[in-house]
């Protein structure tokens, strides 16, 4: 019975191991390609929704109507997922915000957010898509992702009669606009969740299907010709070889031959030994008669 | 009876130096059968270094990153693992088919460090960390398997060889005494 659990072993545990790890390999790669690419498209989706709050609130600074421009803010971060939105000029004070406690304060340079475009002597006035974005946790312990996107120095900005900007001033200020992710975390659980089961379907599939046709073709054939064997060694020739595959087939009649051979071997055997003890029996005796005759 | 025992007297050196040579043989398999084990411990130690959550690992300066030039791409390096995987399994699997005995697992630990260094400097170690130890617990366990099973068997037939043999000695000394 070792034989045939090691035979199991050496079948199961290599297979097993390899497509098991395998897939996992490649469900936790698939994850991530999956993840980033959604992340990236959920960044892009905020950068133009930023885009319109400021195409939006466009005329409104124009017209440099603050009030409607702080209703708009209101508004926007009363909206299910948004976490924080606020407008900063570009000294970096907060004009408008959605938490009025926020405004007049100013934005540390330094902090995420501003460093992209700050880091260096000159500030920066264009950012790629994907540096815009920023990703922390929020006071309510919310995971967020924040998008800056700049306001800039328009002609119909610098010749306006209501600020005064020079047309030297690439930058007006900034909107940051976070949105929570907990939409997105939801979805990648899902697909976690998803990925981990298809795992496990895959191991259970290649375990039981490797052990079911182990068993239907190696393990029980070798048992019945284990058995069949014993009884031929028993000297029972007449019981029928276990069927199977052609090998085992073969395997069970070589096993017969061999069997009923050292059956016939055996028996010459006793017969010969019979004859020689009849014959040393028939010399002893003649002898003794000789040995009576001289006397 | 004679001859035999020529035989004898002339086997009485070869026979302990046979089995002496059959149990350094055993100590060597035995040896060689703990090897997978190292690698696997090794293993572990390189991932404990390098899992984001220890923060272990020095950030890189910005000069060594001017030198060194732009990560590869993170898909990049994710398709050069999952190729890495496949051939590296499918080598193990064939000389396992093979009965090849040699231990490869020593040149699996350079190529994963290798990606866990990638990854660290593309800046992606965090989603991809345990897309590597996957792979490399898989690779290392079945190199150890592999040679575990090998090892197993061949000192399986060396005891069985150094049983013949103490039958043999057994036999030719009971001559002798007769």
């Amino acid at each position: 019975m070792s034989i045939l659990k090691n035979i199991a072993a050496k079948a199961l545990v290599p297979v097993g191991l390899t497509v098991t790890g395998f897939v996992i390999v490649c469900s936790i790669l698939l994850y991530s390609f999956v993840k980033q690419d959604m992340e990236n498209d959920t960044i892009r989706r905020e950068i133009q929704l930023a885009d319109i709050i400021v195409k939006s609130t466009r005329y409104t600074m124009l017209k440099d109507d603050r009030e409607s421009l702080r209703h708009t803010i209101q508004n926007i971060g009363e909206q299910e997922g948004v976490e924080h939105v606020r407008i900063f000029n570009k000294k970096g004070l907060i004009m408008f915000s959605a938490h009025p406690e926020e405004v007049n304060q100013i934005v540390d340079k330094e902090s995420a957010g501003c460093i992209e475009c700050h880091d260096g002597s000159e500030p920066a006035t264009h950012l790629g898509e994907m540096e815009k974005a920023r990703h922390f946790e929020n006071n309510q312990g919310k995971e967020v992702l924040a998008i800056t996107a700049p306001i800039y120095n328009e002609p119909s900005c610098f010749t306006g009669s209501c600020h005064v900007h020079t047309p030297e001033d690439k930058l007006l200020g900034t909107l940051d606009i976070g949105l929570s992710q907990e939409p997105l975390n939801a979805s990648l659980n899902t697909l976690r969740n998803r990925l981990i089961v298809f795992c496990l379907m895959v191991m259970v599939l290649t375990v039981g299907g490797v052990s079911a046709l182990l068993r239907r073709n190696v393990l029980m054939p070798v048992k019945q010709l284990v058995v069949f064997a014993e009884q031929l060694s028993e000297g029972k020739f007449d019981i029928s070889a276990p069927e199977g595959t052609e090998e085992l087939e073969n395997l069970a009649k070589t096993f017969r031959h061999m069997a009923r051979d050292r059956h016939e071997s055996h028996q010459d055997l006793d017969r010969l030994q019979k004859q020689l003890e009849a014959l040393s029996a028939e010399i002893r005796e003649r002898e003794s008669n000789q040995h009576g005759d001289k006397a | 009876m004679h001859r035999h025992r020529e035989s004898a007297e002339n086997s009485d050196i070869a026979p302990a130096k046979t089995r002496e040579q059959g149990l350094e043989r055993i100590r060597k398999l035995q040896s060689l059968s703990q090897r997978g084990l190292w690698g696997l411990a090794i293993f572990l130690g390189i991932s404990m270094v390098a899992l984001p959550q220890a923060e272990v690992l020095p950030t890189i300066p910005r000069n060594v990153r001017e030198m060194l030039g732009a990560a590869p791409p993170t898909n990049l390096i994710s398709i050069a693992l999952v190729v890495y995987s496949f051939s590296a399994l499918v080598l193990i699997l064939s000389r396992i088919g093979s009965g090849n005995g040699s231990y490869r697992g020593w040149s699996h630990l350079g190529y994963l460090t290798a990606f866990y260094a990638f990854y660290y400097y593309a800046e992606a170690l965090d989603s991809n960390f345990w897309a590597i130890f996957a792979a490399g617990f898989t690779i290392l366990s079945l190199e150890h398997y592999h040679i575990w099973t090998f090892c197993r068997e061949h000192i399986h037939k060396e005891k069985e060889h150094l049983k013949q043999l103490a039958r043999k000695e057994a036999f030719f000394s009971s001559t002798e005494q007769k």
